[in-house]
């Protein structure tokens, strides 16, 4: 290669550093709100505007979690949040398969109803579904009760669709399966057949054909459909604050959201402390999935 | 050996296999071939057991497989992808019906073993498929196929994805295995040219029909008709329409286009309207008084150790080779003469009339 001009690589050289300067603000522009939260988050007097803490501690975590019950928020959050993600990554897996595989007429008319419910927004649901879910809840309660008398109550937030995991659960996998479906349904058309039927030529069951082949090939879209599930999921407010009304069940955002409205006086350091508990778990989860994205993202597997 | 007997396929009411009948020996490597839309993956998935069969029998040693599962048939396959599992090792491709069997690691080890030292791949068992060229993916593949001891390997377009250099190794290296291993290859292309390079027996498919069987050379030398006719070959046989008019009991006189005419000693063809077909070696230029037709050069192409030469209209275009590398320009007038006992006469449907006289 021959060298460039000195006139011309002067000129790269200014165009890098304007590339880098601009970058470098819209970096520190995108970072400021994490930083003012971690800072927050430590100093012991937090005030509304950003400020060089005077004494940095590890007080407000404490506070989260000794005398809030912050490690019960973040269980709930985890737990639905998890069990709604695990739910999203197995149906649209086995959904999504089927979905690229079929050739049934109504394949398309149906990928494109289910994109329906992603974009109806969830607010303008939330009075039938409130009624829907109400009206099942109602029906598990009179068929437990009888049952198991003063229980019940025990057993129904696990299993109640009001003010019980399973609803929550059942509602955000809902919300977030059309999204991943057709993720997995555009994975696996990326996917030729013929793994599968070198599997079936090696005389693999249906079920070893899933775990042993499927499965190991689908990670990426599975990881990916999952990380969405999983984000969105995640920062959803208003399903939970409509339809958990328990103190034991509330999840973090809600626990977030009361702390801020409690009166007499807001305490930034705690809010900002559980506000960055509350960003761990997204952060993490995009950390793990991010290898796979790529490979979902740019293009099919390689083999 | 495998035999199919009057085999038939249907999608819906289309006919997509239409009664084929062929049989491959032990130990030969027959390729299927045909433009695509021919049906020839399409018999050989049916062979496999990856597609069903609506009519016929196939036989695989003696024993009718029409309903056996395609893992239960002793036959392995070869994919066009390979579909070698990414998320596995070499070692671990190779061993994957092994070890659904549930064969101890040991054993599986051990013949494992055994196959990558046939096929060379001792080096590469603990990498991953994406790790490995093309050269080294096929071989792979192959490794898998041959570890169930097949009674027959399918391929399935195997060299479609390897650039042009490699594609030429790579058909000198299936010949190599296919001797060594002295297996019984059944082998779908689209490229007449791996037909004719590694064949020990050609079919020719043309719309679900057999057009042609035979070894390479019978086809390229006595094609039955001139689907066949021009599809064996490169660059393609020239066809010609010409007239026919006896002018004696053992002669007949014919017509071509550019003023060509020439006159066959032949009793037996009918008088009238055909088509003729001539290789491109089977034209050759000399001197003017000795000349069938004279026609203008439209394109040469060089090849150093031979010349191709379009002369003629853009309608009726016709390829003549000549031998090393000649002096012709496009425009100059030439007259050439026809190798007449090499001349196939075709009906105007396409059948045969009258084969080639030649080795």
């Amino acid at each position: 290669m021959s060298a460039a001009p000195p006139g011309e690589s002067a000129n790269r050289l200014r165009g890098d550093l304007m590339a880098y300067a601009s970058l470098s603000l819209i970096s520190i522009f995108c970072a400021i709100p994490f930083f003012w939260l971690l800072v927050g988050s430590l100093d012991g007097n937090a005030q509304l505007f950003l400020r060089w803490p005077e004494t940095w501690t590890f007080a407000n975590y404490l506070r989260v979690f000794a005398k809030e019950d912050g490690a019960k928020w973040l269980f709930n959050s985890l737990f639905v949040v998890g069990s709604a993600t695990f739910l999203v990554m197995v149906l649209s897996g086995l959904g999504g398969y089927a979905l690229s595989r079929t050739r049934a007429w109504w394949k398309l008319p149906f990928l494109y109803a289910i994109l329906l419910i992603r974009v109806l927004p969830s607010t303008a649901l939330i009075v039938p579904l409130y009624k829907f879910l109400l009206t099942l809840n109602n029906a598990e309660g009179a068929l437990l009760r009888p049952i198991f008398g003063s229980t019940t109550r025990d057993i129904m937030r696990w299993t109640g669709f009001i003010d019980g995991y399973l609803g929550l659960i059942l509602v955000l996998a809902t919300m977030q399966l059309p999204l991943s479906l057709w993720i997995m349904k555009t994975f696996f058309d990326g996917l030729p057949r013929d793994y599968e039927e070198a599997a079936l030529m090696d005389g693999a069951t249906m079920l070893q054909r899933i775990r042993r082949v499927l499965i190991p090939l689908a990670l990426p879209g599975l990881a990916a459909s999952g990380l969405f599930a999983f984000m969105a999921a995640w920062g959803d407010f208003l399903l939970p604050l409509i339809l958990l009304s328990s103190p034991e069940l509330q999840t973090l955002p809600i626990g977030l959201f009361r702390a801020f409205l409690r009166i007499n006086e807001i305490d930034y350091g705690l809010l900002t402390a559980l506000a960055f508990i509350y960003l761990v778990p997204a952060v993490v989860a995009f950390g793990f999935a991010r290898r796979f994205l790529v490979q979902t993202f740019s293009g099919g597997v390689k083999g | 050996m495998i035999h199919l007997n009057n085999v038939r396929k249907f999608y819906g009411a289309l006919e997509v296999i239409k009664g084929i009948d062929v049989t491959v020996e032990d130990g030969e490597f027959a390729v299927f071939v045909g433009p695509s839309g021919c049906g020839k993956s399409t018999l050989l998935r049916m062979i496999a057991g990856l597609e069903g069969i609506d009519g016929g029998d196939l036989v695989l040693n003696g024993t009718r497989i029409n309903d056996v599962p395609p893992d239960k048939r002793g036959i392995s396959m070869v994919f066009q992808s390979y579909a070698l599992y990414p998320h596995m090792t070499v070692a671990e491709n190779i061993g994957f019906s092994l070890s659904l069997k549930k064969v101890a690691p040991a054993e599986i080890r051990r013949q494992v073993g055994e196959v990558a030292d046939i096929l060379q791949l001792g080096e590469l068992l603990d990498r991953r498929p994406g790790a490995l060229s093309g050269g080294q993916r096929q071989r792979v593949a192959i490794g898998r196929a041959i570890i169930k001891k097949p009674s027959l390997i399918l391929f399935d377009e195997p060299l479609s994805n390897l650039d042009s250099a490699l594609r030429v190794q790579m058909r000198a290296e299936l010949q190599r295995l296919h001797r060594e291993l002295s297996a019984t290859v059944v082998y779908v292309t689209h490229d007449q040219v791996e037909a004719m390079t590694m064949a020990d027996k050609i079919v020719v498919l043309n719309q679900g029909t057999v057009a042609q069987v035979g070894p390479p050379m019978e086809l390229y030398h006595r094609p039955d008709n001139e689907f066949v006719a021009t599809f064996i070959g490169s660059p393609k046989m020239n066809i010609l329409p010409v007239a026919m008019t006896r002018d004696g009991a053992d002669s007949i006189r014919l017509a071509g286009p550019l003023g060509m005419t020439f006159a066959l000693a032949d009793a037996s063809l009918p008088e009238g309207a055909a088509r003729m077909g001539v290789r491109p070696e089977h034209f050759k230029v000399v001197a003017a008084d000795a000349a069938h037709f004279v026609a203008e050069v439209a394109i040469v192409e060089r090849l150093g150790v031979e010349t191709y030469l379009t002369v003629g209209s853009i309608e009726q275009p016709i390829v003549v080779r000549v031998e090393g590398d000649v002096t012709f320009r496009p425009g100059d007038r030439v007259p050439f003469a026809a190798d007449t006992a090499a001349c196939h006469i075709f009906s105007t449907d396409g059948r045969i009339l009258r084969s080639a006289n030649v080795a």
